[in-house]
């Protein structure tokens, strides 16, 4: 998996897709370039270059957007995504044990990816979801009320 | 439903939907937003199973809605028409509330709130005390419609306040009443929504923008998100109500992508409202014509702010630009754009029906209406309160929070987020409202309230919240790029025991310069919950510095950690977790914690099981330690 | 268009619509410090060197970017505004290579001019620097982003003047930098010989390489490298 990740070359009708469902828009850089980001998991160089282009603006400008925006990523991601919210209410609840654990566990730093390509740690700002503090989430999934113990439970259920 | 041409037709819909309801049926409100991480969904599909296999379908609605508020209590259903309240259930207890209260009409004694205070088992939602005391109005329908059908909010007087404005009122009028209202902007600045908008329908040019903020990027703020999730069309309306009185053709709404049920949930809404003509050309045979285009924010703080939205509307790199010129002139492409809030378009319904009049007897002199806050942090009743503007801090935090779990001592409220400041003990009752707030160093700001016990400490707290600003800091002005740092990495040295006499004075003169000098919003104010902070707990700040203590035991690296003698179990679960090897100790063997070996990462303070409490933390004590491990059964045990 | 009378300094004065505070009082012989700012280039507001003190105004407003209006009274040098502007330097300072001594530019460098204009010394906290490594390769330009200070000059100029787009900015906050493709040293396919962005840079995170047998004209007063 991790070798068919690294080595996929780019898929150009796939960019064209997306490209194309926001033709003639002149604001639509970022979503052209989240609809990348959603379809290849990261931003591939060669896409940067193909996006400049039909934008007619420089690949430069592209990726100082790229670089500016936290949800996008230059290099590719794990095949599940966590997320350990650093929100004020998870702070005070003790959300730094819990990214600690998943650091730990998984041998990688926040923003790393494991070698396996099955997880990738990111941590943000908020999820919104204070009430369920200290969250995280895994893909779509949210996990709340967590404890080191239960995240190690959360992230054996993942492969 | 076919195209709805004009304010009778909108009428007609409306009585032909009220007629089909039966107020008296059975209806199932599960919250399917925040209860959703809490296993929601299965619930529902417990629910949609049992009722099939009982055959109840046509007399039992199952009704996903948005949030209740009440979150502390998720998973939460209530049901109509009896109101009955039910919380933390799971899709376990779905066969029971299906043959005794849907079926027979009895109340489900467990699944039923217990007032912490007073123990009485309160059954119905109306009479628990955390709904009692809100006053709902941008909330009105949060909860209680499903937000994925537009009938359901036509049949609430959805759209009502759109076809008003189209056939009676000028745009003038329009806002003249928003005016008169008295509606402040509730992203934080609190300027007058009125104003804002004749300033937009007087600059010139024939195109001009209409936005809606919704990227509530405050650590602790959830007030936006409950109101796209659960009363999309509320927002709708609001901005086709500005857009009238503006004279706007296109508005944008920018989404949180950390959203994801707000984005579907106002996608779904524009499509419907299009799909009906009240997004479009000729909106209700009138000349308004409008579309809304929603753009997903890309995971970036500042883009709250308005001139650096704008920006990242563009497709660009969200920094904030200068001001003037304002948005109102020059926004958009450099066209006349107007921006306001969520919230601040959630209220504008409204006022519309009931009146500017109406609207402004609600809160204060100078700050009208309600306010939605989110309840956070050390309090018993986390959630989304709806109260009006200018109730005292303390019934907020205490009668509708439910006060601080553990029987802790309250310490302070941050208010504003890291934009705020915090609130402490001393300054409980004071009225929850603009002026009051920002005259004790804290503010109103969009609305997250992070309650704080004893156990917060005030310099980790500043930290934090710098430590986030500081990583949003979109780096084009220095003080902001700069100075942020400095004052970060200070803050993080006192935490860390390295702080130096001087230091307080340093972050008081960087903090004040950043205010003064920084392009935009987010500098000028990240300084405010270290200002706020060294204001109220400078004595804490000074036993960091001066002490190396840490007077709420937070900060590891002035703790040490130790075990009690009388409360362990010799269960061996810290000694496994530990990273360092620093715990001694073997099967019911009263652990000891080697004090030179420890890296004070906390794991066995959070690993050792709740009912044996055995690892304590301390800050500037001494730390009693056996010399070796001895039997658990050689020790007296205390409570 | 007309004229618009304010109070700069407790001197009454008279501007034109649409001046800034900074042209109107240099038009009348009041200097202020910039550092971002360029006649020829738009403002941006970015280095805050340029703020001052406007009655009524909660904090520092730009004085670059902030059109003047009807009445405005201002102050260009009291108490709270050179304090605030010696913050900037001292933060611009704390975040500089200390290496002035040897440095090519010293006496043409506009950070060290407006350091010692202000009385900013020796920084006094400690700043993370940033270092990269110099880049050298083209035949045009030599880039040390150590000493960028981000006044975006370059990436103006280079847009604005020179009608190319070389310079982008790109990451953020702290990190922030100013970048070429995507994030590469200069080199000679993407630059043209028109020396635009050397001429604005007002340290020397932007020169002209130096020529072999120009390099030493007379000894040296220090022996550098």
């Amino acid at each position: 998996m991790a070798g068919k990740v690294e080595s996929q070359e780019l898929d150009l009708t796939k960019l064209d897709k997306i490209l194309s469902r926001y033709e003639g828009q002149d604001d639509a850089l970022i979503s052209v370039l989240q609809g990348v980001q959603a379809e290849f998991g990261w931003v591939p160089q060669g896409a940067i270059e193909h996006i400049a282009d039909a934008f007619q603006i420089s690949p430069g400008e592209v990726y100082g957007v790229l670089t500016f925006y936290e949800q996008f990523y230059l290099t590719p991601r794990g095949r599940n995504t966590i997320r350990v919210c650093r929100g004020t209410a998870c702070h005070v609840r003790g959300t730094n044990a819990n990214l600690r654990t998943v650091e730990r566990t998984l041998g990688i730093k926040e923003g790393g990816t494991t070698n396996d390509f099955k997880f990738s740690l990111e941590t943000v700002a908020c999820l919104g979801t204070c009430f369920l503090a200290p969250v995280m989430m895994v893909n779509r999934n949210y996990y709340g009320k967590l404890t080191p113990d239960k995240v190690e439970t959360i992230l054996k259920q993942y492969d | 439903m076919g195209k709805i041409r004009t304010a009778d037709e909108l009428d007609s819909l409306r009585q032909s939907i009220i007629e089909k309801l039966d107020p008296n049926k059975t209806c199932v409100r599960i919250c399917m937003t925040g209860c959703r991480a809490y296993g929601a969904e299965e619930i529902r599909d417990a629910f949609d199973e049992e009722i099939k296999r009982k055959g109840l379908e046509d007399k039992v609605e199952i009704r996903e809605t948005g949030c209740h508020g009440f979150c502390a209590r998720a998973p939460v259903v209530v049901i109509d028409p009896q109101d009955i309240f039910y919380q933390q259930i799971t899709a376990d207890d779905v066969v029971d509330i299906v043959d005794k209260t849907l079926i027979e009409g009895d109340i489900v004694d467990r699944l039923v709130y217990v007032d912490p205070v007073t123990g009485g088992k309160i059954p119905f939602a109306h009479d628990v005390p955390f709904y009692k005391e809100q006053t709902k109005n941008v909330l009105r329908n949060c909860g209680i419609i499903d937000p994925t059908n537009i009938s359901h909010y036509i049949a609430r007087d959805g759209y009502a306040a759109l076809s008003k404005v189209l056939t009676n009122m000028t745009p003038e009028q329009v806002i003249e009443a928003v005016e008169r209202s008295g509606l402040r902007g509730r992203g934080g600045a609190g300027f007058p929504t009125g104003r804002k908008w004749r300033l937009a329908r007087a600059a010139a040019g024939d195109t001009k923008y209409l936005v809606c903020n919704g990227d509530e990027g405050d650590p602790g703020a959830f007030m936006d998100r409950a109101v796209l999730e659960g009363d999309p069309h509320s927002v709708l309306e609001g901005m086709l109500i500005a857009a009238y009185a503006i004279g706007t053709k296109v508005g944008y709404v920018y989404v949180r992508a950390e959203y994801p049920i707000a984005v579907e949930h106002i996608k779904i809404a524009i499509s419907q409202a299009e799909e009906v003509g009240l997004l479009g050309k000729n909106i209700l045979g009138s000349k308004l014509s409008f579309e809304i285009r929603i753009k997903e924010g890309a995971g970036a703080f500042v883009c709250g702010e308005e001139t650096a939205l704008l920006m990242s509307i563009e497709g660009k790199r969200g920094m904030p630009r200068p001001r003037p010129p304002f948005p109102s002139e020059s926004g958009l492409w450099g066209k006349p754009t107007n921006n306001n809030n969520v919230e601040t378009y959630a209220n504008i319904t409204s006022i519309i029906l009931n009146g500017a009049d109406w609207y402004s007897r609600i809160g204060t002199e100078t700050s009208k209406g309600t306010k939605i806050f989110a309840l956070a942090g050390k309090t018993n009743n986390t959630g989304l309160v709806e109260v009006p503007i200018g109730i005292p801090v303390r019934k907020a935090i205490f009668d509708i929070g439910g006060g601080i779990p553990d029987g802790r001592k309250f310490k302070a409220v941050q208010m504003g987020g890291p934009s705020g400041g915090c609130v402490p003990e001393a300054h409980l009752d004071l009225p929850i409202d603009y002026g009051s707030l920002e005259a004790i160093g804290s503010i109103m700001g969009s609305g997250g309230m992070i309650v704080m016990d004893e156990t917060t400490c005030a310099v980790d707290i500043a930290r934090y919240f710098l430590s986030f600003t500081q990583s949003e800091s979109c780096g084009k002005c220095t003080p902001c790029r700069f100075g942020s740092k400095v004052m970060l990495d200070t803050l993080t040295r006192i935490t860390q025991g390295q702080g130096v006499e001087g230091d307080l004075e340093l972050l008081e003169s960087l903090a004040q310069q950043i205010k003064d000098t920084s392009l935009c919003q987010l500098g000028s104010t990240c300084p405010n919950p270290v200002l706020s902070t060294i204001k109220y707990f400078r004595d804490e700040y000074e036993a960091h510095i001066k002490e190396k203590r840490c007077p709420a035991a937070v900060c590891d690296a002035l703790c040490s950690y130790y075990i009690l003698p009388d409360k362990c179990q010799g269960c061996m679960i810290c000694l496994r977790a530990c990273p360092s090897e620093a715990i001694e100790g073997g099967k019911r063997m009263v652990h000891i914690i080697n004090q030179g070996k420890c890296i004070k990462c906390g794991t066995c303070l959070s690993v050792c099981p709740a009912r044996f409490s055995a690892v304590a933390k301390v800050s500037g004590e001494h730390v009693p330690t056996l010399e070796e491990p001895i039997p658990v059964s050689t020790v007296t045990k205390g409570g | 268009m007309g004229d618009i009378t304010l109070t700069i300094n407790d001197a009454p004065v008279t501007g034109q619509d649409g001046m800034t505070i900074l042209e109107v009082a240099r038009e009348n012989g009041v200097d202020i410090p910039t550092m971002c700012y360029l006649k020829e280039l738009s403002p941006i507001g970015a280095c805050r060197l340029c703020v001052v003190e406007v009655e009524g105004s909660r904090n520092l407003v730009g004085s670059c970017h902030t059109p003047i209006t009807e009445g405005m009274v201002i102050q260009t040098h009291s108490p709270r505004v050179v304090t605030a502007r010696r913050m900037v330097v001292e933060l611009m300072m704390a975040n500089h290579p200390d290496n002035c001594l040897v440095c090519d530019a010293a006496n043409q460098c506009e950070l060290r001019q407006v350091a010692a204009d202000l009385d900013v010394g020796l920084p006094s906290f400690k700043l993370k620097k940033h270092y990269y490594p110099i880049e050298d390769i083209s035949p045009y330009l030599v880039r040390d982003l150590g000493k960028c200070i981000l006044c975006q000059r370059c990436i103006r100029a280079c847009d604005e003047i020179a009608k190319q787009k070389v310079f982008n900015l790109a990451y953020r906050g702290f990190d922030c930098k100013v970048i070429v493709d995507l994030d590469q040293p200069v080199d000679k396919e993407v630059c043209r010989d028109c020396d635009v962005c050397v001429s604005v840079c007002p340290t020397v995170a932007l020169r002209k390489p130096k020529k072999q047998g120009e390099e030493k004209k007379g000894p040296p007063l220090i022996l550098s490298q």
